[in-house]
């Protein structure tokens, strides 16, 4: 499906799916893209499905509407084009389109065909082949050959630096590195354009050793100016005889003999330049003949270089845009379900609370213990919700002892009849004949199994026949395993759902499951060095396996299982 | 009130189901009760209630379906019915009466108790 995602803006990370003929745009709560913008107009623009592509209509905004960085009127959208209405910037990302079917076209044979008798005969790695651009003796040193090899290994160095960093200062610390072990530059400095101020904020200053590290990097206005206006990258080696410079301008002023400044130019956007400056005294003039330490092929190779710097910073801040909106979904669906889970407890409270103010105002003491116990159970609910949360967040050391898995299988099942007969399910528990003790953390693991046999009384209240839900313990000595199985009659899990399953605050019960259970039990199993997994179809129900590793336990030791009652 | 007023109580919450069933029939109503929306069906079929609360959770689907499903199944008998959910549903067949939870008991139990009269009164009137 299209959709639009704001990669800046006070809505930064938010996606709009477009799902619809018309969608509008606007501050105005009526849109189907609502944005939080003062520099939106409330009806700023449209989205029109025409012949199956979206195009962007202004509808007459204050600040107009911008497509890649251009005004327009109306424009059909492409995968990848930048919308920005006010200071809101979003990325379009077309429908996906049905890929070619290859597989007939390209097939992976195991066998070789008979008669083809090819085999390797040379090897060879990354590291290796990016020797390709090493001097070589037979290429005499400053020849254009060398000079070209010498910028393809620049160029291929940053292109290797900019695809291993999602960090955009390291990124810019090592595109300097790069850049001052191939330009005798004297200093240097990455400046990025803030996308909330539109200024230059310097992000990396480097200076080459034997030049005064203190001293400030004061760089020419004019100079900028001319590179962020035009977009182009300037050299500058001699201030006076360089017609573009005003003689009053401040390159004068301060001096500078060589500077070499070049746009950050982006897919779309300026995000910055990148400025290195040399000073030669006249007596260096002289000593070398007036020879310029920059040359026109320092400019090209910077140009390039910055402007993969440039994808390199925008790929990194489109990826910090969508760690953040995967955060903010992650954190707003947690709120959002456990503001409703903890609403239901509440409810259950204000219950027992009404019976026993009830009970207080009618002198009956059985409607205040009534009451109470509602209360009570409420109590209950929101520790067990808490604890679910903590177990879950936390990592933990499972506390081991010896214990008897078909007790506690046993104590789960005996704790759900109530809840089985009031979804009309049948509970039926099979323990494994020959269970020995065994060594494992009692409470964790009556957790993991209530959680499941929780979710499989669920899934069979659903049955379009009598639910019925199945628990055995089985005891295999020959792998050293010990597993609980929980089946049940529900309508199934569909296979899109199964992916999901352990995943926290995916809940396929609607309103009602927590989206913990599962999670948790996973969890709790895989501190005992164990594993839950599921079989399911649709239509067939589903069955859960828990299996931890068998640990016998002590013959002498006293055999516990957890206090239910605490 | 109708002489014998007979309320179902749709509720996936057993104390929920408890603390209504207690209020109401120390109030002199005949209550019958269910955790899921297939139960209370057979029940509605059965026993004909005057008014019906369902809180639609007690679907296991989405609310909306929850709703759909009980009223397209008791459409014959029409009782009158009031929702509890998170979120203002339409009204559906005009019987539909809305709490929005949390609430409080006392004053859902009061409108229960208007439901029941005004059924009475379309009873003496028809």
């Amino acid at each position: 499906m299209a959709s639009l995602f704001v990669i800046r803006g006070n809505d930064q990370g938010v996606r709009f799916e477009l799902n619809g003929p018309v969608l509008g745009i606007g501050r105005d709560s009526s849109n189907a893209i609502q944005l939080h913008d003062n520099e939106v107009s409330r009806q700023h623009a449209e989205l029109r499905l025409v012949d199956n592509a979206y195009v962007l209509c202004d509808l007459n905004s204050s600040n107009g509407t911008f497509v890649n960085g251009r005004l327009v009127r109306q424009h059909r959208l492409h995968s990848g084009d930048q919308v920005q209405v006010g200071s809101t910037l979003m990325l379009f990302t077309g429908p996906s389109q049905e890929e070619e079917n290859l597989s007939e076209k390209v097939d992976i044979a195991s066998p070789l065909p008979p008669g083809d008798e090819s085999h390797i005969v040379h090897s060879m790695t990354q590291q290796e082949g990016s020797r390709l651009f090493d001097l070589q003796a037979d290429v005499p040193e400053g020849s254009w050959l060398a000079r070209a090899r010498s910028n393809l290994q620049v160029m291929y160095r940053t292109a290797l630096a900019v695809s291993h960093t999602l960090d955009i200062d390291q990124l810019l610390q090592r595109i300097m590195d790069l850049i001052f072990e191939w330009v005798e530059a004297d200093r240097g400095c990455i400046m990025l354009i803030d996308p909330e101020t539109k200024k230059l904020a310097p992000k990396v200053r480097r200076t080459r050793k034997g030049v005064r590290a203190d001293e400030k990097i004061t760089i020419s206005k004019t100079i900028l100016d001319y590179v962020l206006e035009r977009n182009e990258g300037v050299l500058t080696t001699n201030a006076r005889e360089d017609t573009r410079w005003n003689p009053a301008a401040s390159i004068l002023q301060l001096g500078i003999r060589e500077a070499i400044c070049v746009p950050m130019q982006g897919r779309y956007d300026l995000v910055g330049v990148i400025y290195i400056d040399t000073s030669t005294t006249p007596q260096e003039v002289l000593r070398k003949g007036g020879a310029s330490k920059f040359t026109e092929d320092h400019l090209k190779l910077m140009i390039a270089i910055a402007h993969q710097a440039a994808l390199a910073v925008e790929d990194t801040r489109y990826y910090s845009a969508m760690v953040q909106a995967e955060r903010l979904a992650a954190i707003g669906q947690t709120i959002a379900t456990l503001s409703h889970h903890i609403k239901n407890i509440l409810q259950g409270i204000r219950g027992g609370s009404y019976l026993i103010e009830m009970g207080l105002s009618q002198h009956d003491e059985s409607l205040v213990r009534k009451g109470w116990t509602v209360v009570e159970k409420n109590q209950n609910k929101i520790s067990n919700l808490v604890m679910d949360m903590l177990t879950f967040s936390k990592e933990r050391e499972p506390d081991l002892m010896p214990a008897d898995m078909n007790r506690v299988v046993g104590d789960v099942m005996e704790l759900m009849q109530a809840r089985a007969a009031e979804c009309q399910v049948t509970l039926y528990y099979q323990q494994a004949p020959d269970m020995p003790t065994l060594v494992f953390d009692p409470e964790g693991i009556h957790r993991a199994v209530l959680n499941v046999v929780t979710n499989a009384i669920d899934a069979a209240a659903e049955a379009s026949e009598s639910g019925a839900v199945r628990v055995a313990t089985e005891y295999a000595p020959q792998e050293g395993k010990v597993r609980v199985i929980v089946e049940d009659n529900g309508p199934g899990i569909p296979p899109e759902q199964l992916d999901t399953l352990f995943s926290p605050f995916v809940s396929t019960k609607k309103s009602r499951g927590t989206g913990l259970g599962l999670p948790v039990s996973q969890k709790i199993l895989n501190e005992h060095g164990g594993k839950i997994w599921v079989q399911s179809a649709v239509g067939q129900g589903a069955r859960f396996v828990l299996e931890l590793p068998a640990v016998l336990g002590e013959a002498e030791s006293p055999t516990l299982t957890p206090d239910r009652t605490a | 009130m109708v002489s014998t007023p007979r309320v179902l109580i749709v509720d996936p919450s057993e104390e929920t189901r408890e603390v209504l069933k207690t209020a109401l029939e120390r109030r002199g109503v005949q209550t019958l009760a269910a955790g899921h929306i297939r139960p209370a069906i057979k029940l509605v079929k059965e026993h004909c209630p005057h008014v019906v609360v369902l809180d639609l959770e007690a679907g296991g689907g989405s609310p909306e379906e929850a709703l759909t499903r009980f009223s397209a199944a008791t459409e014959g008998a029409a009782p009158r019915l009031l929702i509890l959910g998170s979120v203002r549903r339409p009204q559906i067949g005009g019987y539909s009466y809305f709490v929005a939870k949390p609430y409080h008991f006392g004053p859902l139990i009061r409108r229960i108790e208007e439901l029941l009269t005004a059924v009475e009164v379309c009873a003496r009137s028809a």
